[in-house]
């Protein structure tokens, strides 16, 4: 009988520990503390799951219904926003995957999902993933491709900037940078193609190696805080 | 007694309370004085059946038995020991909490907060007239519309500044509690899923800029 209750107890302990279970639980937890309905927290928490068991990340999964929640959005359309997201997720993941590699890492594959959504070919997804010089970096370098997509670059030439600046040996921080670079240039008149090849030269108009050759009219971001000191002199309408 | 003068061998065995022989009046006057005065002197350091152990004990316990006021505690000056280290980090201590609860600007402007190593500080602007409240909503804030409540300048143009993480940021703006609008001067602006449309921003180490 002893015997019996020691395994019960050794089987629930168990299933506790297990990542999947803790991971729900998880989900469970931030749905409900942001006040979505018990049925679409179930509903979302059943799809998280799904994604566990796939090897996806369940972040996105879980913002996505959040921010649904917050602009209101009817529960069952959420719901398929987050049933359709978790498909880009799988895409994205077989895109890192490629045609052979260890478990991806969940921020790449979330940033794969996002550039992917941009029009980065999941091809190209697999380049910046091979050109990365670590697993982590292939994330930034992913969005910083997509983002430069939506800037107006060619997706071709938006991955060939992000490339040539990893072989250049710029950090993850200062990738982040280009899409800034690229607005900069932008203001002074330059168009996409003009921006990408610019940038892909990495001359005094583009990112240059190691610091970075900002143009002038970039201001620094490390300003004052609210109030203090000189403002970010970047126009707005 | 005089310093100079020595007692014979019988004034010594006299003082050791073994008389045998004749002592000569002086030195038995001088040896009886001694005694009795290295008697007393022993009674006052030697109290009987107690050690000195016992004595200060006794003094202790009875000083703490003694009834003092509480206030008379708080009044009288104290002896606090202090680590050296606990000086900065209480200072900090208060800092954060200046900073946290005590430095709320006006019109609703969120409490100042410092930006952390790989945090930096961004300004997002909108331009509306005719509203009367406009709030920031992003995925930095879980999409919570209350947590950002911009502040109005002059020619309607709304104002915040805030630490981003460095990274990329998907937001909108919430125009009098109800109208979401997207950022026109974002980096990018994407279908958010839901039949809108989210700006996005992309905050490198030295800032964002937007057109």
């Amino acid at each position: 009988m002893n015997t019996i209750r020691h395994l019960s107890l050794a089987t629930l302990l168990v299933t506790l520990a297990t990542p999947g279970w803790s991971q729900q639980a998880d989900v469970r937890g931030t749905l409900e503390a942001r006040g979505l309905p018990a049925q679409l927290v179930a509903d979302v928490t059943a799809v998280a799951a799904e994604a566990t068991a796939q090897g996806l990340p369940t972040d996105p999964l879980v913002d996505k219904a959040i921010e649904g929640w917050a602009k209101q959005v009817p529960a069952p359309r959420i719901l398929v926003v987050v049933r359709q997201f978790r498909l880009h997720l799988f895409d994205a993941r077989q895109a890192v995957v490629g045609d052979g590699g260890g478990e991806p890492l969940g921020m790449v594959v979330s940033a794969a999902a996002e550039a992917m959504g941009r029009g980065i070919t999941a091809e190209q997804v697999g380049t910046v993933v091979r050109a990365a010089h670590r697993p982590e970096s292939s994330a930034p370098g992913l969005r910083v491709a997509a983002a430069l997509t939506a800037q107006g670059l060619s997706s071709d030439q938006a991955v060939a900037v992000v490339i040539e600046a990893m072989q250049r040996g710029q950090t993850d921080a200062q990738l982040l940078d280009l899409p800034s670079v690229a607005r900069a240039m932008h203001a002074r008149g330059l168009g996409p193609a003009q921006i990408g090849q610019q940038m892909m030269g990495g001359g005094a108009q583009g990112i240059g190696r190691g610091l970075g050759a900002r143009p002038p009219d970039v201001p620094p971001g490390l300003g004052p805080p609210p109030g203090k000191g000189k403002q970010n002199p970047s126009k707005r309408p | 007694m005089n310093d100079d003068r020595r007692f014979t061998a019988e004034a010594h065995t006299y003082l050791d309370g073994a008389q045998t022989g004749p002592v000569s009046e002086a030195d038995r006057s001088d040896a009886d004085r001694l005694r009795s005065a290295v008697e007393a002197y022993s009674a006052r350091i030697a109290a009987p059946g107690r050690s000195l152990t016992d004595a200060v004990m006794e003094r202790v316990e009875r000083r703490g038995k003694s009834k003092q006021p509480v206030w008379r505690w708080v009044f009288e000056p104290q002896p606090i020991r202090l680590r050296p280290i606990w000086a900065p980090m209480m200072a900090a201590l208060l800092l954060v909490l200046w900073l946290a609860v005590g430095n709320r600007g006006p019109e609703g402007t969120p409490p100042l907060v410092m930006a952390g190593a790989d945090t930096v500080f961004v300004q997002f602007r909108l331009v509306a007239p005719e509203a009367s409240a406009v709030s920031l909503v992003g995925s930095f804030s879980d999409w919570q519309s209350d947590q950002y409540t911009m502040g109005r300048e002059d020619g309607g143009v709304w104002s915040l500044t805030l630490p981003l993480a460095i990274g990329e940021h998907q937001y909108q703006f919430v125009v009098d509690g109800q109208r979401w609008v997207p950022d026109p001067t974002a980096h990018a602006q994407v279908d958010d899923g839901f039949g809108g449309t989210n700006s996005v921003i992309v905050v490198g180490p030295r800032g964002v800029v937007r057109s």
